[in-house]
């Protein structure tokens, strides 16, 4: 069943810009207006208890779509149907049942984290007790606990998303807005946050994550879709989406000695080689033809191999392949 | 599991965002509000202003307590509304808020809670100092003063929250332009100006001034049912200044989040 319909979505922004222009007598001002779209019709469903990725360069669109399906900015055209209902008809009973990370959200600094949670809890209409037990809950589960009525301006900024991740949980939201939720977190703070996104989708919970991380993407995922300059441009699992660059086939290997380049390159199976350092990444053909006359340049250059292993092609492949057709 | 459903009802709709626009009020206050500068600059700056222009003057008892409790009023309401939302549009904790299940005009009328109530408890201080010191103004029509302070603490606050509707999120933009208003308003106000002068009937602080003067001596400028204007024209003013605020904050709300 999908909870979350997105039909021919568009958003413009109108942009003016004064200008200063001269003539022979004197200068004046003048307004010159131009159109930018940042989300160009787009349309996709997303199914209950799906983690749905939305991955895109800087700039392509990513948080003015999620701006449009959290009731930030009003879509310039198209529709938006969550649970059903058309978000724009409807959208305070809808934003009660869902939450919402924004990429630049913050917390208030002047709050303590219990604080900040029971304010959320009040604006969502629970009552006092519920608030409390529910932020008592969360703030131990995002290891928090500790220095909950610490001011929030005193918190790392790991601590700052958890304390973020848990403002969007205090609702029991059904549907989960994430926007950029692991960007620039230390380890420690994006396993603890990677972990609970799993669980609670493993609990029901419909997430919609935006990354530019192809790592969490594939990771986290059932379904990405790649959007730029404001299109579509790619939808489907993350195996469908790297099949895109299966005929993508390379070898790694170190030598000890130093090969050149251009006699690699001079072999038949092999299509190009880049060298970072020791390591050489040779694009072949295929996989057998080119380890086959590999190991014959290594014996006739007197050359010996100290690592050798077989590239598989990543997301972040087949990603750059779509943006580059885009382009 | 506690589930909140939202009514299709209007009626209902509208007291639970009431209920919740006082929770962002809560929020403004412990934020905003309780601060030993905002709370020093609100109370120091009207005194030293009144001060400043009746000492050397002679000025009655009864207005120097309305004349103050006008300007204690209108400066502590007209204090943070204005700079509210640019200060949370700058600390990107507007967003947070937009994407709750509240309405930009919850979260104003969060704004004019909080300031409408530090306001109108603050110009109590100079009633109370004038009570303890001329006892035989204790009367009946306290209440009606005290009704007044709160009218015009709305009607300020509603007044505060359109200074606010320019999508900026430099907290500085907003003051100017706060000062720039505000204080062409007190200086029409009867405390400066000469009752000849038409002007002050432009201020919206006479018409508070002319509600305690009222309470205090039974007498106001505007006649035997003067009081009744008084707080009629702070009610429509009150109101006409929210529903301004309401439509220039839902035309400029997108505004603050481009880019």
């Amino acid at each position: 069943m999908s909870v979350i319909n997105v039909e021919h979505l568009s958003k413009e922004f109108i942009l003016s810009k004064r200008m200063r222009r001269k003539n022979n007598r004197d200068s004046f001002h003048t307004k010159r207006i131009s159109n930018v779209k940042a989300v160009d019709n787009i349309s996709f469903s997303i199914e209950q208890g799906e983690i749905f990725g939305f991955l895109g360069p800087n700039g392509a669109g990513k948080t003015t779509t999620i701006r449009m399906l959290t009731g930030v900015l009003k879509p310039t055209n198209g529709d938006i149907f969550i649970f059903g209902q058309n978000f724009w008809e409807n959208h305070i009973a809808i934003k009660q049942r869902i939450g919402n990370i924004p990429e630049m959200a913050n917390i208030y600094m002047d709050l303590s984290g219990f604080q900040n949670l029971d304010f959320i809890g009040e604006i969502y209409g629970l009552s006092k007790q519920i608030r409390k037990q529910r932020a008592l809950e969360l703030l131990k589960l995002f290891d928090l606990f500790e220095k909950r009525d610490l001011k929030a301006k005193a918190y790392s900024k790991g601590m700052k998303q958890r304390l973020l991740l848990s403002m969007a949980l205090i609702s029991e939201p059904e549907i989960l807005f994430l926007d950029e939720p692991i960007s620039g977190l230390d380890v420690q703070s994006s396993r603890i946050i990677k972990e609970l996104i799993k669980d609670y989708n493993r609990k029901g919970t419909t997430i919609f994550l935006t990354t530019h991380d192809m790592d969490v993407a594939n990771e986290l995922c059932d379904r990405i879709a790649i959007i730029d300059k404001g299109k579509i441009i790619g939808l489907d699992t993350p195996n469908n989406i790297r099949k895109i660059v299966q005929d993508y086939q390379a070898l790694d290997c170190q030598f000890e000695g130093t090969p050149k380049i251009d006699e690699l390159e001079s072999l038949n199976a092999v299509k190009h080689v880049e060298q970072f350092n020791n390591n050489y990444h040779v694009v072949v053909e295929n996989i057998n033809d080119g380890i086959c006359q590999l190991i014959d340049f290594i014996n006739l250059n007197g050359l010996k191999i100290k690592n050798l292993s077989t590239y598989q092609p990543h997301l972040e492949d087949a990603f750059l392949k779509l943006i580059e057709g885009g382009s | 599991m506690e589930t909140i459903t939202i009514e299709n009802s209007k009626w209902k709709n509208f007291t639970i965002q009431l209920k919740r626009s006082y929770a962002v009020s809560k929020k403004d206050m412990k934020i905003y509000y309780n601060k030993a500068p905002v709370l020093i600059q609100g109370i120091l700056f009207p005194i030293i202003l009144f001060f400043a222009f009746t000492i050397g003057r002679q000025v009655a008892p009864v207005y120097m307590v309305s004349g103050l409790m006008a300007m204690v009023a209108f400066l502590i309401s007209t204090l943070m509304s204005p700079v509210t939302l640019p200060w949370e549009t700058a600390q990107k904790t507007l967003e947070r808020l937009i994407t709750s299940p509240i309405s930009i005009k919850t979260i104003l009328l969060g704004n004019v809670w909080s300031s409408l109530i530090y306001g109108a408890a603050f110009s109590l201080i100079p009633l109370i100092i004038g009570l303890i010191l001329v006892p035989s103004w204790i009367s009946i029509t306290l209440p009606l003063i005290i009704l007044g302070c709160i009218v015009a603490g709305f009607m300020f606050s509603s007044f505060s929250l359109i200074l606010s509707a320019p999508p900026s999120d430099t907290v500085s933009t907003s003051m100017i332009l706060t000062l720039i208003i505000k204080f062409p308003l007190i200086i029409i106000s009867p405390l400066f100006m000469p009752i000849s002068s038409p002007f002050y009937l432009i201020s919206p602080l006479t018409y508070f001034i002319d509600i305690v003067n009222f309470g205090l001596t039974g007498l106001s400028v505007f006649g035997p049912y003067g009081v009744l204007l008084d707080f009629g024209i702070l009610f429509v003013l009150g109101f006409g200044f929210l529903f301004l605020a309401f439509a220039l904050h839902k035309k400029t709300l997108e505004k603050r989040f481009r880019g």
